[in-house]
């Protein structure tokens, strides 16, 4: 209770200090950031962090949401580790964050959850893209990151519009990203009047896919097309392994291979059709972004889990314009929920009758000569996007 | 049999990089009892070498041995910081001490260099295929079985014509006596960490060739893989680490290539099941390290 | 040639050695006598270094070399034969042999040529030269470590049970053959639970026990001594 009272004080007199005037402590929005900065979680979670700290200063310049409520933000390393992340939650949820953003993975994501959402703290995951997440945990519960029932929506539909009619599937039951969002997809694909030449398994980190290509290799019919969500480093290595054996088949994937390996793969990735969560074309929102980011930082971010981080806060702003300034959780957990087409740097995101599972913009993207080319920028139609399971 | 052939082709080029890393391991635990796991990260130092190698400006070939030369560094550094303080102590205390160095230098490195992955551009000419009579085989697979193949010679031959050499075997095989017969005991342990860094830059490189990326914990999966092959060949005997390698790459593939759809999600259990068995005839692996009669 | 004052060595808190003095001259051959853990075995050990040497003086050829590194006291000329002969199975007797000289880099010039030396003084080994060291019966696995340390060119070797588990002509094979090296110039420091052997070729015995020296003298002397043979030498 002392401890809990001079941290108050010091943040009192800190916010004084800055605003030269007398405190309004109780305007502060306390966001909090639980996330794997170390371990195998790191890729996502720390550029999530990035692209969320970024968001805040930029708001908190310009006089916090709203213009009024000023970000207080603070991050924790659950060091990748689930059990971790409920310690760190329980920990958050007792300094009393108004919102919490949890790791990009589903178990640690649904271990900090049932913790927050249950002391009433609305809760997102930074990049959990598994559609199931927030029905898992409950009413408070919300994800952020394009689906992967949304990008196998976006990528049957490309698929089909294609004329492709026999598609091969790669899947690897080791995560749910890697399983489900192949398996939307033959959903999607098959529903639309597809059909599938055949489905093989890989184990992730396997590296060597020399055994699984000279199977593909044997197909009679050759497949129109093969889809796999593999990424670092199975997709770089399969697509060699699949050109090496001179096969042509397009691929598609999806946004686990937007990544500079990708485009540094030379001719073996060229023609590549990838979804991922947006794109900078001229004058867009994103551009913009990037154009801010690298303004201030001297460089581009690496990858789109910057955008995506910085998402948040353009959520949470429209939320607390939504919710007419209540902080309470009640008030901003609905006020998320009914949200639509807010801006964000990525494009526009809705969650208005998605079940706290965002409808956001995909991009498709080629890969040519070395860089993403703008296939085009879709909504799917909710009705498109099979049902989470 | 086209298939059959061509599989087992894959089948050694895989376990060609497996025999190199378990030798690496094998090695180092020969002269010194430890289990080194942060030999992983010997292999991801060797990937970052490449990349920035290349990132200023070097050829291609030339940021390959820059790899490589920092993995053996590292290698010498971790035996000289972490592993000479701890020689006498318990196989647990080593094997703890060996997981602490691997986890500080994959968070170094996500948190100095990038938790992302960095592309290495592997030129367009190691990504076409190799036609061999009637058979394709992908060039990193031949390339891979061709390095493998040298670097495991060039090491027979070290270890059979160079005093040095000889004087590693006979260390590999009584640490005591080796050292009561006047060798120095702190340079054989720097070779062995020496040597195990080119054997895991080597086999980097081949991994590499084949992802296009490094990242942090790129060394994770393939330190266990050789682990198990070290078991399997019996610890601390370097020619079964060699064995045991191949033998696991063998059977994963064949694995992979052969089993009905059905089961394939089992595969990892049905080769580790296998090595089981194998270890269940020879508990200490298939060539264990000869005891001397007593 | 070796000097030993009041050497002790301890493992841990216990005392194995407890200050132990004598001396071994040019070419002499003494037999080091006693039971099962009175320290014989941790004495030779810490001649060469490798046992932790808590206190007392050696010095080998004039010099102190209680501080000294096992490969500099293989250079001054003292090389110890390990109990058990623990020959480099994996190895061939001639990689085995050239381990013996790996030591000394003014040796290696000589290496084949004390090889060939070696050959000629255990023809089975020369037979066998190409062959593993595991593949060898025990008693060419304990000429093997015999000439093993003798490749290092020593002045004084050390031998620690060099009968263990061999067939009793095999042991006097090798006996005979340790006796002639006398004429080599080459002292005996050797270690043996078969005193009567060991005292057959020595010219004095010591006898330690509980980490001291408990009795000392020529071998006829303690080969008539009645309490010794029934407290440490057995058999009578």
């Amino acid at each position: 209770m002392f401890r809990k009272s001079l941290n108050l004080g010091v943040a009192t007199l800190g916010l004084a200090m800055m605003l030269g005037g007398p405190a309004h402590a109780e305007e502060t929005f306390k966001l909090g950031f639980l996330g794997g900065l170390t371990g195998y979680l790191a890729p996502y979670d720390q550029p999530s962090l990035d692209g969320l700290t970024f968001g805040v200063d930029e708001i908190n310049k310009a006089g916090g949401l709203q213009g009024k409520y000023k970000i207080e933000l603070v991050s924790r390393d659950m060091r990748s580790e689930t059990a971790e992340s409920a310690v760190i939650a329980q920990e958050l949820a007792g300094a009393g964050v108004n919102f919490l953003v949890v790791p990009c993975d589903v178990d640690p994501a649904v271990a900090a959850g049932q913790i927050s959402a249950a002391a009433g703290i609305p809760t997102m995951s930074s990049c959990a893209s598994t559609p199931t997440l927030p029905g898992i945990v409950g009413e408070y519960m919300f994800s952020n990151y394009t689906a992967d029932n949304l990008q196998a929506a976006a990528l049957g539909d490309y698929a089909m519009k294609q004329g492709y009619k026999n598609a091969f599937v790669m899947l690897s039951k080791d995560t749910p990203y890697t399983q489900k969002l192949p398996e939307y997809f033959v959903e999607v694909f098959k529903k639309k009047g597809g059909s599938i030449a055949g489905i093989i398994e890989y184990k992730m980190g396997q590296q060597d896919f020399a055994a699984e290509v000279t199977k593909i290799k044997g197909l009679s019919p050759a497949p129109d097309v093969i889809m796999t969500s593999a990424y670092e480093p199975d997709f770089p290595a399969f697509i060699k392994a699949l050109r090496a054996a001179g096969i042509t088949t397009p691929v598609l994937g999806s946004d686990g291979i937007d990544s500079p390996t990708t485009l540094a793969l030379g001719d073996v990735a060229e023609g590549v059709v990838f979804t991922n969560a947006g794109f900078a074309t001229e004058g867009s929102a994103l551009a913009k972004f990037f154009a801010d980011y690298k303004a201030a930082k001297g460089k581009e971010p690496e990858t789109l889990y910057v955008a995506t981080g910085y998402d948040i806060v353009k959520v949470l702003d429209a939320a607390v314009g939504a919710s007419q300034g209540k902080l309470d959780g009640k008030s901003l957990r609905d006020a998320v929920d009914g949200l639509e087409n807010v801006a964000v740097a990525t494009g526009t995101m809705t969650y208005k009758g998605m079940n706290r599972v965002p409808l956001r913009t995909v991009a498709l993207n080629k890969v040519t000569g070395g860089a993403r080319a703008l296939v085009e920028l879709v909504t799917p139609a909710a009705a498109d996007v099979p049902a989470a399971q | 049999m086209d298939i059959v052939l061509q599989q087992l082709l894959n089948a050694v080029a895989l376990g060609g990089t497996y025999a190199l890393l378990a030798l690496g391991l094998a090695i180092v635990f020969s002269v010194m009892g430890l289990i080194n796991f942060a030999h992983g990260e010997l292999m991801t130092a060797t990937g970052y070498g490449i990349f920035f190698g290349i990132a200023a400006g070097f050829p291609f070939i030339l940021s390959l041995g820059m790899g490589v030369g920092l993995a053996v560094v590292l290698a010498l550094s971790m035996e000289r910081v972490a592993f000479r303080p701890i020689r006498r102590a318990s196989p647990t205390i080593m094997l703890l001490t060996s997981f602490a160095v691997s986890t500080i230098l994959h968070t170094l490195m996500q948190n100095l260099i990038s938790a992302r992955p960095k592309p290495i551009p592997i030129p367009d000419m190691l990504a076409g295929a190799v036609t061999i009579g009637a058979h394709q085989i992908g060039t990193i697979q031949v390339l891979s079985i061709v390095i493998a193949a040298v670097s495991l010679i060039g090491l027979t031959l070290f270890f059979r014509a160079t005093l040095l050499g000889i004087g590693m075997r006979a260390a590999a095989e009584d640490f005591d006596v080796a050292r009561l017969m006047g060798l120095n005991a702190n340079r054989v342990i720097a070779v062995a960490f020496a040597i195990s860094g080119v054997l895991a830059g080597i086999a980097g490189i081949l991994w590499l060739f084949q992802r296009g990326s490094v990242d942090p914990l790129m060394g994770f999966v393939p330190v266990l893989k050789a682990f198990i092959a070290v078991v399997l060949g019996g610890m601390g005997s370097l020619v079964g680490a060699v064995a045991g390698g191949f033998i696991l790459g063998v059977v994963e593939v064949l694995l992979r290539a052969f089993l009905p759809d059905a089961l394939i999600s089992y595969r990892d259990a049905i080769s580790l099941s296998i090595v089981i068995a194998i270890l269940y005839f020879y508990p200490d692996g298939i060539i264990p390290r000869r005891e001397n009669i007593r | 040639m070796l000097e030993v004052h009041d050497l002790r060595v301890s493992y841990g808190p216990i005392q194995a050695v407890r200050g132990v003095s004598f001396s071994v001259a040019k070419g002499e051959i003494v037999a080091l006598l006693g039971a099962n853990g009175a320290g014989k075995s941790s004495i030779l050990k810490a001649f060469m270094g490798i046992a932790p040497r808590s206190a007392g003086r050696i010095s080998f050829a004039g010099e102190a070399v209680e501080r000294a590194d096992t490969a500099s006291i293989v250079r001054r000329g003292l090389t110890l034969v390990p109990e058990g002969r623990r020959v480099f199975s994996q190895l061939s007797v001639l990689e085995n042999l050239k381990i013996g000289a790996a030591a000394n880099r003014q040796l290696r010039g000589r290496t084949l040529e004390n090889c060939e030396r070696m050959y000629a003084l255990f023809p089975k080994l020369a037979e066998r030269r190409d062959q593993l060291a595991g593949s060898l019966s025990g008693g060419e696995q304990q000429m093997l470590a015999i000439a093993r340390a003798l490749m290092s060119e020593p002045r004084m070797l050390l031998l620690d049970e060099p009968s263990l588990g061999l067939a009793p002509n095999v042991v006097d094979q090798i006996f005979d053959f340790l006796k002639a090296l006398q004429k080599q110039d080459i002292a005996l420091l050797i270690v043996e639970q078969n005193a009567e052997t060991a005292l057959d070729i020595a010219a004095r015995g010591l006898v330690l026990a509980q980490g001291r020296i408990g009795k000392e003298g020529a071998s006829a002397a303690l080969r008539a001594d009645e309490e010794l043979q029934r407290l440490y030498l057995g058999a009578g």
